[in-house]
């Protein structure tokens, strides 16, 4: 009882303000996180100097100021080239060329769902760019529409994680002092085979049966997404955010970002600039938000010493009881937000596992913290996937999720458990 | 200051624009309240304050 | 019940106020820490700034006090660098403490107390450390020091890179590190303003000859290199009799060796650039601990935390750790026995170079009465 009281109080208090918020007052996420924040600091007596905790509460958000950019900006990017015709001439290519082999097939969607994921870290920029765009060709060719929204959502979560953008295996490196070098190749072992899994599971079985397809519909559609010519020079901002990721590392990612968006203009279709901008950052502003939320919250546990509980008491946890709560209690934490279980929870259990290759030992704990986007209330990509679906319940889309969920974590956890001998093998 | 710096304040005060701009197009209460908060600290390394 | 409330174009002004008048009230918060601590030094020092041996910091916030006193007889000359990192608050302590009370008798004694003024400006996020914390003088006044961060303010040095490259090594470090004075030596005068910093203390050293010099840590007390001292190849062996004349105090201190191949770190560049012999003593902090629960002033005061205590239970941390905590009392009175250690030592292995100072309290004077008995009085209370 000595060690729960209070800080234990604090945060189960911290939680059901938030379950409360979501629930009960419908609040977006990232207000809820909010108040849940300043519940928190008031009940732990911080509410003194009144002052002094708004600057704390702002403090926090800084921890993501430089992530909000790269969102901001990554979004920008998808936008122009979506805007440009390229997604769609591309998507209607890979139908085309594959659609006699349904296995091509389902592995060039699930690309083209996971790709602004790999290069944003975040599960929301699949779903309403790429995911949007493959949704309704999926389903025309015979995938339901649960079935469609459960894939966009697996094939989200795989793309933050995928690389070479992966924000909790930052997240996680920040905490260690591990530079974010070396990830590709791990972060490529821990989502390249669950993504044929979920292709396996979902998408192959419906796209194998003959005759559930309307061609003439589907022509049409093709012909539609068709209307911009694939040529080489429409990869263009394609081609320029690779030379300067590769090349001009110094420059930083949001300027790469808008520097290949501005190169957007020398090809495609014709767009316009601010809508293009304002649309990117209207579906960014929700993700920025829970960043924020996140932020003040850690930063009132930090205060608080809710953090300080959540870690020490995960370290007590016996070894063989390790695994199962690395498995459990980061996708439960994921509820509120991945990015938050991977500093809250990342950082200490791999405190507690230094002796495993840190390299790989980070890339598993950010693939199980990758599900906490498939976790209620939040599930950004269990939403989002099932809102560019034209599913309401969302729910019934993450019952489609759960396999391939159980997959993801037992994938983390034989990650970690191996983490030394598959180093040995890939160096 | 450095070049990359002043580059990145444009950055921010581009972002922000955008983010104003939504808060005054969103119809709903909470999700301009959101877009206010994201506002808060890009301010303030804006203006390099924090 | 439901708070769907409908939003326009007034509602929309209004929460943008909101967001202003937060900015205006947290941006007062992050500002007050602006400027330097109040210091009263012994008789005998006289202050100069670090631009004064690289005019390159002249006029930037990077620029920060060197205080330095002669001895009437001649010898080497010793460096004290408190504040390399500002959320270390024993390290930036034990600097002012000798700054306060030491009387040089042979040698010359410098000291830059807050070695990082940037830093002292800036909290890290999501860290919530205290803004400043105060000391009380045996008279029942305050002293009141700030609180930051180990990294310089964003404010001097924003975008951070993705990854830090040392220059002088190649070194490849997380990109935070960039913004770290202990991993930006040996410097670089037309660097980043870190770069800068660094080189103006590598010119303080090669300048001013400095025989040896101490660079003052703290660290958690759950990683590994923690109540240590940190040697040069150079300074091993005056570091080892240290170590022992520690031991016959009952002070115990891990001696470890600077890594060869971990670059940009003082204990090792100030070794290989300059003729100094560098010394980095590290003491324990719960304060900047990432198992630390309750995060406020009182902690960095007493380094009382029963997350810690659960954690020492666990085995988990590299220090005994007591009922007592860590009090900054004991943290600061083993960094000036070390350093009154290390002088004693000096003098016997090089008497010619040696560096005499009188009027430093002891480890036992120190925990005794509180560090707060050291500090001189500021303003009224004076």
């Amino acid at each position: 009882m000595d060690w729960f009281w209070p800080e234990g109080f604090y945060a189960v208090l911290m939680l059901a303000a938030f379950a409360v918020g979501v629930f009960k007052l419908k609040l977006p996420v990232a207000i809820a996180m909010c108040g849940s924040a300043v519940i928190g600091a008031l009940s732990a007596g911080f509410g003194l100097h009144p002052a002094r905790l708004v600057g704390q509460l702002v403090e926090g958000m800084f921890g993501y100021i430089d992530t909000i950019l790269i969102i901001a900006t990554a979004m920008i990017f998808m936008n122009v080239v979506q805007s440009i015709g390229l997604m769609e001439s591309v998507a209607a290519w890979i139908i085309r060329r594959f659609r006699k082999s349904p296995f091509m097939l389902s592995c060039g969607v699930m690309f083209l769902i996971m790709l602004p994921g790999m290069l944003t870290g975040s599960s929301t920029a699949c779903c309403l760019t790429t995911g949007a765009l493959v949704a309704p060709v999926l389903i025309k060719l015979g995938v339901p529409g649960k079935k469609t929204a459960a894939f966009i959502a697996m094939g989200a979560v795989l793309g933050m994680i995928a690389p070479p953008i992966n924000i909790p295996v930052m997240i996680i490196g920040g905490g260690i002092d591990m530079p974010y070098v070396g990830f590709t190749l791990p972060l490529l072992i821990a989502t390249v085979p669950l993504a044929l899994l979920v292709i396996a599971l979902l998408a192959l079985p419906s796209l194998k049966k003959k005759g559930a397809v309307d061609e003439a519909e589907l022509e049409t559609e093709l012909k539609r997404m068709e209307s911009v010519p694939l040529t080489a020079r429409l990869f263009l901002p394609f081609v320029v955010l690779i030379v300067l990721m590769v090349g001009e590392q110094t420059l930083g990612m949001p300027l790469q970002f808008l520097v290949s968006s501005a190169s957007a203009f020398l090809t495609g279709r014709r767009w316009n600039v601010l809508e293009s901008a304002t649309n990117a950052v209207k579906d960014a502003i929700p993700v920025l938000g829970i960043l924020m939320g996140v932020g003040m919250f850690v930063q009132i546990m930090t205060l608080s010493g809710v953090r300080g509980f959540i870690v020490v008491s995960a370290l007590a946890i016996p070894s063989w009881l390790l695994y199962l709560s690395i498995a459990t209690t980061i996708p439960a934490f994921g509820a509120i937000s991945s990015f938050g279980a991977a500093s809250v929870l990342g950082v200490p259990f791999i405190l507690a596992l230094l002796s495993r290759d840190q390299i790989i030992t980070a890339s598993g704990l950010a693939l199980i913290a990758g599900l906490g986007d498939l976790v209620p209330p939040t599930a950004l990509a269990g939403i989002f996937a099932a809102q560019v679906a034209g599913e309401k319940n969302y729910f019934a889309v993450l019952r489609h999720c759960a396999v391939p969920s159980i997959a993801i974590a037992v994938w983390g956890i034989a990650l970690i458990a191996l983490a030394n001998p598959l180093s040995s093998i890939l160096r | 200051m450095g070049v990359m710096t002043l580059i990145y304040r444009g950055i921010l005060a581009l972002v922000i624009f955008l983010v104003v701009r939504c808060c005054f197009r969103e119809k709903d209460f909470w999700k301009q309240t959101t877009a206010a908060v994201v506002v808060i600290p890009m301010l303030l390394r804006l203006f390099m304050i924090k | 019940m439901d708070l769907n409330f409908k939003g326009n174009k007034t509602t929309a002004c209004l929460l943008l106020g909101a967001a202003l008048v937060i900015c205006a009230i947290s941006g007062r918060e992050f500002m007050a820490n602006a400027g330097f601590d109040d210091l009263v030094p012994a008789a005998g020092f006289e202050r100069k700034m670090l631009s004064d041996y690289f005019d390159g910091l002249r006029g930037s916030r990077m620029d920060t006090p060197v205080f330095v006193q002669n001895g009437a007889k001649s010898g080497g000359s010793v460096l004290i660098l408190g504040g390399t990192h500002p959320n270390e608050p024993s390290g930036y302590v034990s600097a002012t403490l000798f700054l306060e009370n030491a009387r040089v008798v042979k040698g010359r004694l410098f000291v830059i107390p807050f070695a990082n003024a940037s830093g002292f400006t800036n909290t890290l996020p999501q860290e919530a450390s205290p803004s400043r914390i105060h000391i009380t003088r045996s008279d029942g006044s305050a002293r009141s020091f700030r609180y930051g961060s180990r990294d310089t303010s964003p404010i001097d040095m924003w975008p951070t890179p993705d990854i830090y490259i040392h220059k002088s090594s190649g070194q490849e470090l997380a990109g935070n590190e960039s913004k770290n004075l202990n991993r930006a030596y040996p410097g670089d005068p037309n660097g980043t303003p870190v770069e800068r910093l660094a080189y103006g203390i590598m010119e303080l050293l090669r300048g001013e000859k400095i025989t040896l010099a101490f660079d003052l840590h703290e660290a958690s007390p759950e990683y590994p290199v923690v109540e240590a001292i940190v040697a040069h190849e150079r300074s091993m062996e005056l570091a080892a009799a240290t170590a022992m004349e520690l031991i016959g105090q009952e002070i115990d201190m891990r001696l470890e060796p600077s890594p060869k191949n971990l670059h940009g770190l003082s204990h090792r560049e100030w070794g290989d650039y300059t003729d100094t012999l560098p010394i980095l003593m590290e003491t324990a902090n719960p304060s900047q601990g990432r198992l630390r629960g309750r995060t406020d002033e009182t902690l960095a005061l007493t380094g009382l935390d029963k997350a810690y205590a659960k954690a020492a239970a666990l085995g988990r941390l590299f220090v005994p750790y007591g009922p007592d905590g860590k009090p900054l009392s004991q943290r600061v009175a083993r960094h000036v026995a070390s350093i009154s250690a290390f002088l004693e030592m000096l003098s016997l292995f090089d008497e010619e170079n040696g560096v005499t100072v009188e009027n430093v309290p002891g480890y036992e004077d120190i925990i005794q009465k509180g560090v707060g008995s050291y500090l001189g009085g500021i303003g009224r209370s004076n």
